[in-house]
């Protein structure tokens, strides 16, 4: 027979005790904690997709945390090996599918690269640049609703969503689908702008510039949220560096570098030159410098950037041709390059080589989601629990990117 | 700095490891060389890539102190060779370098970056369950984005793909 196991309290009254001013007498808890290793995930509302985060916890206090990749899985590097050069186009989408737009971008710049002699349409340039900033204002307000949401906000989440229930449906009438586009292909754009389109986006930026100081107040400024945020999960400049951030992870620890003005493609240093647009940081407002609540302030503030830039590109638009000069199956000149464009979550970056034929040799992404997340092992340790779901949110992840 | 700054820099800081520097070149019909578009990179060797990592990353003029990727690639089943690559930028100076280095596929071993760029780990931890390349040194070897009892290295490009999994039929 199996000897049951003894019951044994993790909290004993121990002998010291004291006299309460009303006569009583309290005894004092003694507790005593183990490790204890907590599986948070994979199906965990706050991880953002299937992804797990194996905690070891003394208590209440997060002593180490393991982030455990790949259930999302699909190998597209291995795709993109196997299939056509403009076949891979839709496998770019579902990498990181809330900013589809910027993938099919940066895909299309890396393989453009290759492809000497091969000029882009102004008209196409500009369509992928409203684009690829409407698609960042959409991605950073599901960031903006799931982090209210993974912190006890409920209400901004739906707000958040109204917004970007337009922009999708804006995206829509441009290529029909609603997630996954594959509009910015190589060469140029899809095809050209449905009539009165380009007035609705200008609609849309009006409406969107009062939201966004509704959203501001409801919760970036929110006391609860703040306090909630404020000193958690602090990242310092050096360490940003060493672990290789980009993008708001790394300028919410104040580092003041974005691709789209220190090292421009497209349009961008045009419009940078004209000083259209600012890059905010994070400036230890509320607390220390690079905590979660400076990364959040930094995407919230950067939808309104995207707002300008969109501006700017509606009043320099003309009609055009808006698909350069591209043969309907494309072979890539033999050669190799590594391009880097502004994601949303940071530097998306592709590799691609060519042997001279249909397929590529070697497509590599560098997802932002990827690095990004690596930080977390060294950043948990020493937390709370109850903010570790502050800090992964403010990580602002897409699962589909981490696992390719 | 441009490619052509950086590599007059990096050869007067004598940058251990450095071996070539690869520029794109026009296709020749008569010398039947096919030609090489898109960027510049340097060959480094493989053994001294920390030293030459250090470098870039201390060297006050290349200032090269994010590791933005780490991956390798196959080029065909009968090379011999794997390439590692390597992107470095850096935030003060706004530019970046290209680094290749060969790594012969039957003794595919090369030291660990991530003391000198912690960011290195994760990408090395992918890079050696895609194509069996040994980091010596590596603090965490685990596998990352497979299943720790996944046979065969994926990205190689003479990989079977496998029939099952677990009794689960993948045909």
């Amino acid at each position: 027979m199996v000897e049951a196991q003894k019951y044994k309290p993790s909290m004993q009254l121990s002998d010291e005790s004291r006299v309460l001013p009303s006569g009583e007498r309290e005894f004092m808890l003694d507790v005593s904690t183990a490790d204890l290793e907590v599986n948070m995930g994979p199906q965990h509302p706050a991880t953002h997709g299937v992804m797990r985060v194996l905690l070891r916890t003394d208590g209440e206090l997060v002593t180490g945390a393991q982030p455990h990749l790949g259930y999302l899985h699909r190998c597209a590097e291995k795709i993109g090996e196997n299939v056509e050069w403009l076949q891979y186009l839709p496998y770019t989408d579902r990498y990181d599918y809330l900013s589809a737009m910027n993938n099919n971008l940066g895909y299309s710049l890396a393989v453009e690269g290759l492809m000497t002699g091969l000029e882009i349409p102004r008209r196409a340039t500009l369509i992928r640049t409203i684009c690829a900033e409407l698609n960042r204002v959409a991605s950073h307000l599901i960031a903006y609703g799931t982090y209210g949401l993974d912190i006890g906000a409920f209400t901004p989440f739906f707000y958040a969503f109204r917004e970007r229930e337009w922009i999708q449906a804006l995206f829509e009438k441009i290529c029909g689908a609603r997630l996954t586009y594959s509009y910015i292909r190589i060469g140029g754009v899809f095809n050209d702008t449905p009539p009165g389109w380009l007035q609705e986006v200008g609609h849309f930026c009006d409406v969107f510039e009062d939201k966004w100081r509704e959203y501001y107040d409801l919760l970036v400024e929110n006391h609860i949220f703040v306090k909630r945020t404020a000193d958690i999960g602090v990242i310092s400049a050096e360490m940003a560096l060493d672990f290789g951030l980009t993008g708001p992870m790394l300028r919410g620890s104040g580092v003041d570098f974005d691709l789209r003005r220190d090292m421009p493609y497209m349009a961008y240093g045009e419009i940078s030159d004209a000083g259209a647009f600012d890059i905010p940081l994070g400036r230890g407002e509320k607390g220390t410098l690079g905590d979660c609540w400076d990364r959040f302030y930094v995407r919230v503030a950067e939808m309104m950037e995207s707002i300008k830039i969109v501006r700017w590109c509606l009043d320099a638009i003309e009609p055009g041709p808006v698909l350069g000069d591209v043969p309907k199956v494309i072979k890539v000149p033999a050669g190799e390059g590594y391009v880097g464009i502004e994601n949303p979550r940071g530097e998306l970056g592709h590799y691609v080589a060519s042997s001279g034929g249909k397929v590529a040799l070697r497509c590599r992404v560098r997802g932002p989601s990827f690095t990004n997340l690596a930080v977390l092992e060294d950043l948990m340790p020493g937390t709370l629990l109850a903010d570790s779901v502050a800090i992964i949110g403010s990580t602002d992840i897409v699962v589909g990117e981490t696992d390719r | 700095m441009d490619f052509q700054a950086i590599h007059d820099r990096l050869v007067a800081i004598d940058a251990p490891g450095l071996v070539r520097a690869e520029l794109p070149r026009e296709p020749n019909k008569k010398e039947k060389d096919p030609g090489r578009s898109g960027e510049s990179y340097v060959v480094v060797d493989s053994a001294r890539m920390v030293d030459f990592l250090l470098a870039c990353r201390d060297d006050e003029r290349l200032d090269m102190k994010l590791l933005v990727d780490l991956s390798a690639a196959d080029p065909a089943v009968d090379d011999e060779n794997f390439w590692v690559l390597i992107q470095l930028l850096s935030i003060e100076k706004k530019h970046r370098l290209s680094i290749k280095a060969f790594l012969p596929k039957d003794n595919a071993r090369m030291p660990t970056a991530t003391a000198v760029h912690r960011g290195a780990q994760w990408h090395e931890r992918e890079c050696a369950e895609m194509y069996g390349i040994t980091f010596e040194g590596h603090p965490d070897p685990r596998n990352i984005l497979l299943p720790d009892d996944w046979v065969g290295h994926p990205m190689r490009k003479d990989y079977e793909f496998p029939t099952e999994y677990h009794g689960i039929s993948c045909e």
